[in-house]
């Protein structure tokens, strides 16, 4: 499956996390599992909306695990460190106003996926890849 | 730590009710936030959530965090389509005059716990 994500559109945010944990309900994933591929995919959502200027979210799924890769051709990260830790954040007054920028984003993917992998370039744009294991 | 009736919960903080949900679900905790990773990331499943915040995208939280209820203080008026999504995903969406902090003290003593 794959979404494509525009820039700065706030308002479709949480389209393509409920499309991934529909398909996983359909697929008879257990509500705890979908729900951690959910939270990510509306995290990645997010951060495609307010940092990576749009892009898209590949969902590949088979029996053993969920993947959920977010790719962009944005700023990138310069620190990739510094970006996942609680509570630092780039995001601008728009978004801050809105209540995204609690620096929660990467953490939050991260604490909810057993693999977490960051592709970045500054300049080029970032990837990010991440598995759920499935029981 | 008690669990509470939704519309019991509605009736101690006089809440304006702009989306019916199932009002006889109980909730026992709650989570306050306006940031919406943060309550995401901290807020316990299945809470009230009690937030300033009236965008479409705090329906998006309720969801992944299966909040069945979701209380606008300081009389606030949530948007339209905040009100629609709502609708749709069966969250109870309620407003409520009293500030966060007042809110937050009627449902402990109520015996919610956070």
């Amino acid at each position: 499956m794959e979404y494509e994500i525009a820039a700065d559109d706030y308002m479709a945010a949480g389209a393509a996390s409920n499309s991934i944990k529909e398909a996983l309900k359909m697929l008879g994933v257990p509500t705890a599992i979908s729900r951690r591929a959910a939270i990510i995919t509306y995290e990645a959502e997010m951060n495609l909306v307010i940092h990576g200027g749009g892009g898209k979210i590949v969902a590949n799924i088979d029996e053993s695990s969920v993947e959920l890769m977010t790719i962009d051709q944005g700023p990138g990260i310069p620190d990739v460190e510094k970006a996942v830790q609680e509570g630092f954040t780039t995001a601008g007054d728009r978004a801050r106003e809105m209540g995204f920028g609690a620096g929660m984003g990467l953490p939050n993917i991260k604490r909810n996926a057993d693999v977490f992998e960051i592709f970045t370039e500054v300049g080029a744009g970032t990837t990010l890849r991440t598995v759920i294991n499935l029981p | 730590m008690a669990s509470v009736r939704i519309d019991d919960l509605c009736a101690e903080i006089e809440a304006e009710v702009y989306v019916q949900g199932d009002m006889s679900r109980e909730v026992a905790r709650a989570a306050v936030g306006d940031l919406l990773s943060f309550v995401m990331g901290s807020g316990a499943e299945g809470a009230a959530w009690i937030t300033v915040q009236t965008h479409l995208n705090v329906a998006a939280v309720a969801v992944l965090k299966d909040i069945p209820i979701i209380i606008i203080a300081s009389g606030r008026v949530p948007a339209n389509d905040l009100t629609e999504r709502c609708r749709v995903e069966g969250i109870s969406l309620v407003g409520a005059k009293s500030s966060i902090f007042d809110i937050c003290v009627k449902l402990g003593r109520l015996g919610l716990r956070g």
